[in-house]
């Protein structure tokens, strides 16, 4: 009987279960390209063997240093600046008291992350460029305080501090969200304790709210750096594009790949450089998970 | 409590907050404005918050086919993604919800799997190409993107919310497992399919990755791609019908577009916006 009933009800996730042996489990086995000479006229299986041949191309090519080191530095600039853009958001939204101002700030801080890569990346172009070319409005506000402007799209210098702004002002509001959820489930009496001690509304934020969003902050790191060595392709490569003086910092494994594959048609190479961030981020988060889990068992994701 | 005095850590709180306000709104504010102001005056006095209502962009956009042509591969992606990215998370998560022995607990390793090791873009994009044709296919858009393992965190602890003691009465009375999802846990968890849908929907109005990847043809492209085209290269603007006027209003022509994209967003976000809420902090308290 048991056993019936579960082959029924099993019927329904077979759709998904056909659709993750399509989609990711099959790629998986795809990645066999990246030991082969790819030829797209044999196909994955019946391309020729090639060893390590497409590892050893990458790394001496002279770009595997820049770009893992871009993909790295990236993503520990954006994942630590929106947590703690997160967490401040959370705090100071939780100590407003109008309900009204309240929810309307939310909705408001909460809206870019519904917007597309390619709508940020015309924000920033109204923000840094004008529609003669030069000017932009970051451009005038520094003028009206008498710096020099400058010619945003060709200097790569500032670049990792703009992608992270961006990263702040798309995920901030959202990850504020589930700080501010966490925060609510902070029982009322551990305030109540604070306030009778005579501690000041900074006080108690800073001593209570604070280490218990821990657990909160914690699950995420755990979830972002297991996305460490993933470029946010969307977002560069709908800002960045095709600008070749802008890669020195901004170009990262994600859009390193992409670029290989559309305009060169590496196959092999680009499928090796994919097999060792795959590899690389699973060891990552395997690491994170364990640390994680020593570190306080009952939020560990696994 | 509302007799409280005001400490300075609230009023830097509010400071902080109505700045953050104002760093998420103007820049919408000015790309709205900017579209309905004239592509001469974009040049010259550059972006200003008061528009002075110059419809060209517009005219451009709606009397030719090809941003209605973009609007309609966006609507159907959308649409039909979001149907049965629907369809097949609930059935997954049904089936990992209902603790069934011997299969949810494999179940949910196969389905988690994925989120820790993946192919790469070379398989993703060989096995589309190659192997399942879809090129030029706006299925080669969906499919992808079908489930969010987060997602289906998401509803499985929705479904988990749900009293047991219908589902044993339903059983009682004869009802059969197929017959329990449909008929009674799916209409109950009405709310939860509207907040894994909206997400859905924004995912696929919004994706251009696997656009930009799998759609080549120029009039099939959906509304991401036609803006980042027009980002890109002008080649896109020699679609859309030339007005007696000479010169194309490119700049100005960008900023309508973005607004005609972000506008389906902005008008359901009122009613989308506390489902979000509802979603986000059912993942990340329960997941």
């Amino acid at each position: 009987m048991a056993a019936r009933k579960g082959w029924v009800v099993g019927l329904l996730a077979l759709p998904a279960v056909v659709f993750f042996l399509v989609f990711n489990y099959l790629p998986m086995a795809g990645l066999v390209v990246a030991f082969k000479e790819f030829d797209v006229n044999l196909g994955i299986f019946d391309s020729p063997w090639n060893g390590l041949e497409n590892f050893t191309y990458f790394l001496e090519s002279g770009d595997a240093a820049r770009i893992l080191f871009n993909t790295l530095f990236l993503n520990v600039l954006f994942l630590g600046a929106t947590l703690a853009a997160g967490i401040i958001l959370a705090i100071m939204l939780n100590e407003i008291r109008s309900t009204f101002f309240k929810r309307v700030s939310q909705s408001v801080v909460f809206f870019p992350y519904f917007v597309s890569p390619v709508v940020i990346s015309i924000i920033l172009q109204v923000l840094l460029a004008g529609a003669s070319g030069g000017g932009g409005a970051v451009n005038d506000a520094l003028s009206g305080f008498g710096f020099p402007a400058v010619d945003w799209y060709t200097e790569p210098g500032p670049w990792p501090w703009i992608l992270t702004v961006v990263k702040i002002w798309q995920l901030g509001g959202y990850l504020s969200v589930i700080f501010l959820a966490a925060i609510t489930g902070i029982p009322e009496e551990v305030y109540e304790a604070g306030m009778i001690d005579g501690a000041s509304r900074a006080q108690m934020a800073w001593r209570i709210t604070l280490p218990l969003l821990k657990p909160t902050a914690a699950v995420l790191l755990v979830l972002g750096v297991g996305r460490i060595f993933y470029g946010d392709f969307g977002t560069i490569y709908a800002i960045i594009g095709d600008n070749g003086t802008l890669f020195d910092n901004t170009d990262v494994i994600d859009t390193y790949v992409f670029r290989a594959l559309r305009q060169l048609g590496d196959f092999g190479t680009t499928a090796a450089i994919g097999l060792f961030q795959s590899v690389v981020g699973f060891i990552l988060v395997v690491i994170a998970v364990l640390i994680q889990r020593k570190y306080s068992k009952e939020t560990s994701i696994l | 409590m509302s007799s409280r005095k005001l400490e300075p850590f609230t009023v830097v709180s509010v400071i902080g907050v109505s700045l953050a306000v104002l760093a998420c709104a103007i820049p919408f504010w000015m790309i709205i404005s900017g579209s309905f102001t004239s592509e001469t005056k974009l040049a010259t006095t550059g972006y200003s918050f008061l528009p002075d209502f110059d419809f060209t962009a517009y005219k451009m956009i709606f009397t030719g086919p090809a941003v209605l042509n973009a609007y309609m591969a966006s609507l159907f992606i959308t649409f039909v993604g979001t149907a049965l990215s629907l369809a097949v998370t609930s059935g997954l998560s049904w089936v990992i919800a209902r603790r069934v022995p011997g299969i949810s607990r494999p179940l949910t390793i196969y389905s988690y799997l994925p989120m820790l090791f993946s192919g790469g873009l070379v398989p993703l994009y060989l096995l589309v190409t190659q192997y399942l044709h879809l090129q030029n296919s706006y299925f080669a858009v969906i499919l992808p993107l079908l489930v969010m393992p987060f997602l289906v965190f998401v509803q499985v602890s929705a479904f988990r919310q749900l009293p047991e003691s219908i589902f044993e009465s339903a059983k009682i009375d004869g009802a059969g497992e197929l017959r329990i999802f449909f008929t009674i846990a799916l209409p109950l968890s009405k709310p939860i399919l509207a907040v894994v849908g909206l997400f859905y929907a924004v995912h696929y109005w919004n994706d251009w990755f696997m656009a930009l990847l799998f759609i080549d043809d120029v009039h099939k492209f959906p509304l991401p791609l036609v803006l980042q085209n027009l980002i890109s290269n002008i080649s896109f603007t020699a679609m859309l019908p030339q007005l007696a006027e000479a010169a194309t209003p490119v700049y100005q022509l960008r900023l309508a577009l973005t607004t005609v994209a972000i506008g389906p967003i902005l008008l359901a976000y009122p009613f989308a916006q506390r489902y979000f809420v509802k979603g986000i902090t059912l993942g990340a308290t329960k997941g």
